[in-house]
């Protein structure tokens, strides 16, 4: 794969490929797809999303999405041998495209970037057949890599054990931005979809965004050195260094990569603006967690996060 | 009335996401909708308004109707029928600027005739981390109450009830009922803007075994004297058909909940963990 695929958006649990659809229900699927947004709004959230589930299939992050993997074409399967973790909504579609432009690195049509295989477990056991089934997904040609980029992991604090047991070697990327920046999208988010609970979607995106308290639960399970966090902001200020950094990290040969690739990012959609007064509070409630965030990432740049701490922004984070 | 009833019936046999879609059609909205009106209720001559006097702040399936009821049932506490226990009106404050007039709005949902209490009990705060600050500035004097329950029953109750209420099928939901298991480090924000004294951590399982002693301790703390509720022993928001847990799901919920459980009982002495099975001393 040398690009995004089509109709990929750019961040995070969004830049999901198109999720597998139960069968004899593609032609249903690409039909609700092409139904206009604003009439889709028009049936409420509840019932368009049960829905959805009944015509068209489930999503890879939906309980009881089918965890079973395509035929693997006869090639060798393994564990990954990367995964990116999170955070949901910084960019992480746009990476995973990146990477995988690599001549080295073996992508799967048919497999979701984010395959939110461990999202499933919470109150299942997770067995050695759960492990291989896993381990079908990523078929891949000898002497090249594989992986995926479920945003969402990093989120889900029972995945870190599930993880480092079925892919012991793989090395995992977590990339993060400015959480001010990222509650903003967040935001944008739930305006979007109208969910009615409102309260819940709100502390879940907060949440996600003490990416020091996520860092750490992985750090329970998986080595500092097989962990590389990435920051948005200087992969866009950076990409092709960043990039070759991430090749580095993955044993990717960096003189293989067409220069081309590291292209600029692709345009984001602007996030509604929130009051100052808001983000001077989001400031605070983030404060310790970039504290500490920064001392376990030495790289992270903090001048470039002004809501958090930088120059230019309040300057909390870097008091305290 | 022929027609109402068939409404009614044909009402109550749609899911709980078709019905509340049908209500917001209508305009009515739950307290934790996003289009719940906060125009001030209507008040009687004789009630004031103010910040409460009490507020609960969690948790969620950890008995608080019933506690709730118990206190309301005091005759220095007033509690109408028409207002939501669950006032919830902090949960929709998080990007939203937050001074005089919010607080001011907030204090005109707590009516009362002069010489009684109230409050109200929403127990989402507690895991929505932006809201020790912004009651601390509504309502600093109120007392907090928060009934704990073993986390990972409190996990499987929870994540089972929004499950049945209409919840999103998705792991954000599931991650969602882990989270508001944290106690130590959600409560921990609360003591960094309320005196620990003005906090009272109650066991649900330590309430179910002796109600009586607990209800005493309650009603001590809000000021009040003693009373024996007559439904002392009732149940109220029964949990309804819990989700199944594998033993070996159970056993990684604990390992994860481990050290906020160690660090509540070291932050509250009171938290009995022989009551909890799950991390009872010596249960590994």
């Amino acid at each position: 794969m040398a690009e995004l695929r089509a109709g990929q958006r750019l961040t995070g649990d969004r830049a999901e490929g198109p999720a597998r659809r139960v069968a004899g229900s593609e032609t249903v699927a690409r039909w609700l797809g092409r139904v206009p947004v604003r009439f889709r709004r028009a049936v409420p959230f509840g019932p368009r999303g049960d829905l959805r589930r009944r015509l068209a299939g489930r999503h890879p992050w939906e309980l009881g999405y089918d965890l079973e993997a395509p035929p693997t074409d006869g090639l060798p399967v393994g564990p990954p041998d990367f995964i990116g973790v999170g955070a949901s909504l910084c960019g992480g579609g746009w990476w995973y495209g990146l990477v995988a432009a690599h001549p080295g690195v073996a992508d799967r049509a048919g497999r979701p970037v984010g395959l939110h295989y461990f999202s499933h477990f919470c109150t299942r056991a997770f067995t050695t057949e759960d492990g291989t089934r896993y381990h079908r997904w990523f078929p891949r040609p000898p002497g090249q890599l594989t992986g995926e980029w479920t945003a969402g992991y990093s989120a889900e604090p029972w995945v870190a054990p599930l993880l480092a047991e079925a892919a012991p070697e793989a090395r995992l990327l977590y990339m993060v931005r400015d959480p001010v920046e990222r509650f903003r999208l967040g935001l944008d988010r739930i305006a979007e979809s109208r969910v009615p609970n409102v309260g819940a979607a709100v502390a879940d995106v907060v949440d996600r965004g003490f990416y020091a308290v996520q860092l750490r639960r992985l750090l329970e399970f998986v080595p500092r050195e097989r962990i590389l966090v990435l920051q948005l902001e200087q992969c866009w200020r950076d990409p092709a260094g960043q990039l070759a950094a991430t090749d580095r990290f993955l044993g990717l040969d960096t003189d293989r990569r067409p220069p081309s690739v590291a292209t600029a990012p692709p345009r984001l959609p602007p996030a509604a603006p929130i009051d100052p007064s808001v983000t001077e509070r989001l400031t605070d409630l983030y404060a310790t967690d970039v504290v500490d965030l920064a001392a376990l990432v030495p790289s992270l740049d903090l001048d470039l996060w002004p809501t958090a701490g930088g120059s230019g922004g309040p300057g909390r984070a870097r008091g305290r | 009335m022929r027609l109402p009833r068939l409404a009614r019936a044909a009402f109550r046999k749609l899911s709980p996401r078709s019905r509340s879609a049908l209500l917001h059609r209508f305009g009515m909205f739950a307290p934790w909708e996003g289009g719940f009106d906060y125009s001030a209720p209507a008040r009687s001559a004789d009630e004031r308004i103010g910040p409460p006097d009490f507020v609960g702040i969690g948790v969620q399936k950890g008995g608080t109707s019933w506690w709730y009821e118990l206190i309301a049932d005091h005759p220095g506490v007033w509690a109408r029928a028409d207002l939501h226990k669950e006032r919830q009106y902090f949960s929709h404050m998080a990007d939203r600027p937050f001074g005089p007039p919010e607080v001011a709005t907030y204090a005109a949902w707590f009516p009362r005739p002069t010489g009684t209490i109230t409050g109200e009990w929403t127990p989402d705060y507690l895991a929505f981390p932006w809201v020790p600050p912004l009651l601390a500035a509504a309502a600093p004097a109120a007392k907090l109450l928060v009934l704990l329950r073993d986390p990972v029953e409190r996990f499987r109750s929870g994540l089972s009830y929004r499950l049945a209420q209409g919840a999103e099928p998705s792991a954000a939901t599931v991650a969602d009922a882990v989270r508001q298991g944290y106690y130590s480090r959600w409560l921990r924000r609360y003591l960094d803007h309320f005196p620990a004294d003005q906090l009272l951590v109650l066991q649900y399982e330590a309430c179910a075994a002796d109600p009586a002693t607990h209800l005493s301790a309650t009603y001590r703390f809000l000021g009040l004297d003693d009373h024996v509720p007559a439904g002392l022993h009732q149940t109220v928001n029964p949990s309804g058909q819990k989700m199944a847990l594998e033993a070996e799901a159970r056993q990684r919920l604990i390992d994860l909940y481990r050290s906020d459980v160690g660090e509540l009982t070291r932050l509250f002495p009171t938290i009995d963990r022989s009551r909890w099975p799950n991390f009872a001393p010596g249960s590994g």
